[in-house]
């Protein structure tokens, strides 16, 4: 044992095996990834930018602003802003997210009964100034249509954020204000 | 003009020339030195290396210089200005010098002085004042730090280099490398290397102490000291103690090839390019340099004095001891 630990220390060989490790990585592939030059693709469910998902019909968000979304979020980075519109319908009149203060959980995308907000695969957002982080309800809505579109959208919602139903609409028995005519008839 | 006079033009112009030369080709070796340790450590760390400027990244080491060209000059309002001022270049004229006893070929030296091992010697040792200045004059308790260690250590281990050496010195019967190249040709595979294994271990050991590289960097140890004993230099003076550091180590290196490799001698003569061994054995042992960097954690102080004082000291004196005995019963 003394005899053999001498050998080791004269011959240096714990110093040679090291080397030899290192000579062998050395021919090795390098696992870096060049990255502005070589974008990684976001893996399926990755939770990057938020948008908001616009109506094939209308052409408007699906947001029908009743703010559940802003209510589960931890952060509380989600401001909704809801109006009587002329014909005395709810519309959403400012739909705005601090990008800056949100911690990406995803709970507002799975409290969102209509499914119509929606965090992108897109990541790549650093910017100089904090104003280009506030997202405005036209930001949302065209972050949506660039990142997301209707056939990814449905995709992600299938497999990730788990829906309640698979229509995402109003149910057909819900009670919908339908507008002043009505009210005249029930007087 | 007579003769005499017209001669000595010549040998001047002669002169000039090997120096413009020897120096460039140092030049462009301390630039690519850095590039390849950076490429081949990062291999050896599974990375890549620089890769961005240029293809491959190989116009890096230009762009690091223009960089260090363009940048302020700092000096540390209470530095001690001219020692300050002095240190690097000492350090860098220490380099610098000793390449001018280095025979790159047969007759390609700039100085073929009889006493070229000990200048160089005399010249590393030299280099330890620029750093020591500059530790001081710096006045920062880092630099400070960085300097002293750095002195013990150069004197330290310069013992042990200067007594490995001796065993060639004793095989050749010379101090004038071209003579020691030559000494060796008629032993095994044109080397001192079987016949002074010991010495030569010695020798590498203490090289890479002499020359403050990892394992054995602790006058710049990066987890302590910041960056040791330049810590305060900024710009051009960064890079002259930066272009003498790489410099010490292909000397080290050319030392090395000379006393123990069989210099510019191979297994087979290469046509037309007398200095192609050297540089194959210069590269190889520059390799050695980053490959050791890579693998080894750095020493703690009282390991690195020990190794040098107690183990490498002795060890050398019993291998001149046997080398002189051998020599005479030969």
């Amino acid at each position: 044992m003394k005899f053999k630990q001498l050998v080791k220390t004269v011959f240096l060989t714990e110093i040679l095996q090291g080397m030899a490790l290192t000579l062998k990585t050395f021919f090795t592939h390098p696992v870096t990834r060049q990255y502005p030059k070589e974008k990684r693709p976001a893996m399926p469910g990755f939770r990057g930018l938020h948008g908001l998902v616009r109506d094939q019909q209308t052409g408007d968000a699906r947001c029908v602003g009743c703010g559940l979304c802003a209510a589960i979020c931890p952060s509380r980075c989600i401001h909704i802003y809801t109006a009587d519109s002329l014909d005395h319908k709810k519309i959403v009149e400012r739909y705005e997210i601090e990008v800056l203060r949100c911690v990406f959980c995803g709970l507002c995308v799975e409290a969102c009964p209509y499914a119509a907000v929606v965090l992108t695969e897109h990541y790549e957002y650093s910017d100089y100034s904090r104003e280009p982080f506030y997202m405005t309800k036209d930001k949302l809505l065209a972050n949506w249509d660039k990142y997301m579109g209707w056939e990814k959208n449905m995709e992600y919602f299938k497999k990730f954020w788990h829906p309640r139903t698979d229509d995402l609409g109003s149910p057909k028995n819900q009670a919908v204000f339908k507008g002043s005519a009505s009210r005249e008839g029930m007087h | 003009m007579g003769e005499g006079s017209y001669n000595a033009l010549i040998y001047l112009a002669l002169m000039v020339l090997k120096i413009v030369v020897i120096f460039g080709v140092v030049m462009l070796h301390v630039a690519y030195a850095s590039y390849f340790e950076r490429k081949i450590i990062g291999r050896m760390q599974v990375r890549l290396g620089p890769m961005v400027v240029g293809p491959y990244g190989l116009l890096q080491p230009i762009a690091d210089g223009l960089k260090l060209f363009f940048k302020e000059d700092i000096i540390p309002a209470d530095a001690d200005k001219p020692v300050f001022y002095i240190a690097p270049i000492i350090s860098l004229f220490a380099a610098l010098s000793s390449l001018a006893v280095i025979p790159l070929f047969n007759g390609f030296v700039i100085a073929n002085i009889n006493v070229g091992l000990l200048f160089i010697l005399a010249m590393s040792s030299l280099s330890s004042y620029g750093i020591i200045m500059a530790g001081w004059a710096s006045n920062s308790k880092y630099s400070f730090l960085g300097g002293l260690r750095s002195s013990a250590q150069v004197i330290s281990y310069e013992i042990a280099l200067g007594l490995s050496l001796v065993g060639v010195m004793i095989l050749a019967g010379s101090l004038n490398l071209t003579d020691i190249v030559k000494a060796q040709e008629k032993y095994p595979f044109g080397m001192f290397l079987i016949p002074q294994i010991i010495g030569c271990s010695i020798f590498v050991i203490s090289g890479i102490a002499e020359t403050n590289r990892a394992p054995f960097d602790l006058p710049e140890a990066e987890s302590e000291l910041v960056a040791g004993y330049f810590v305060e230099y900024s710009g051009m003076r960064f890079a002259l103690f930066f272009i003498a550091e790489y410099m010490a180590m292909i000397i080290i290196a050319a030392v090395g090839i000379v006393c123990f490799l069989g210099g510019w001698n191979g297994p087979f003569v290469i046509p037309y390019m007398p200095f192609a061994w050297f540089f194959v054995k210069l590269w190889v042992l520059l390799f050695i340099y980053y490959w050791v960097r890579a693998t080894l954690p750095r020493y703690r102080y009282d390991h690195l004095m020990n190794l040098g004082w107690k183990v490498l000291i002795p060890l050398s004196l019993a291998h001149i001891v046997i080398t002189a005995i051998v020599k005479v019963l030969i």
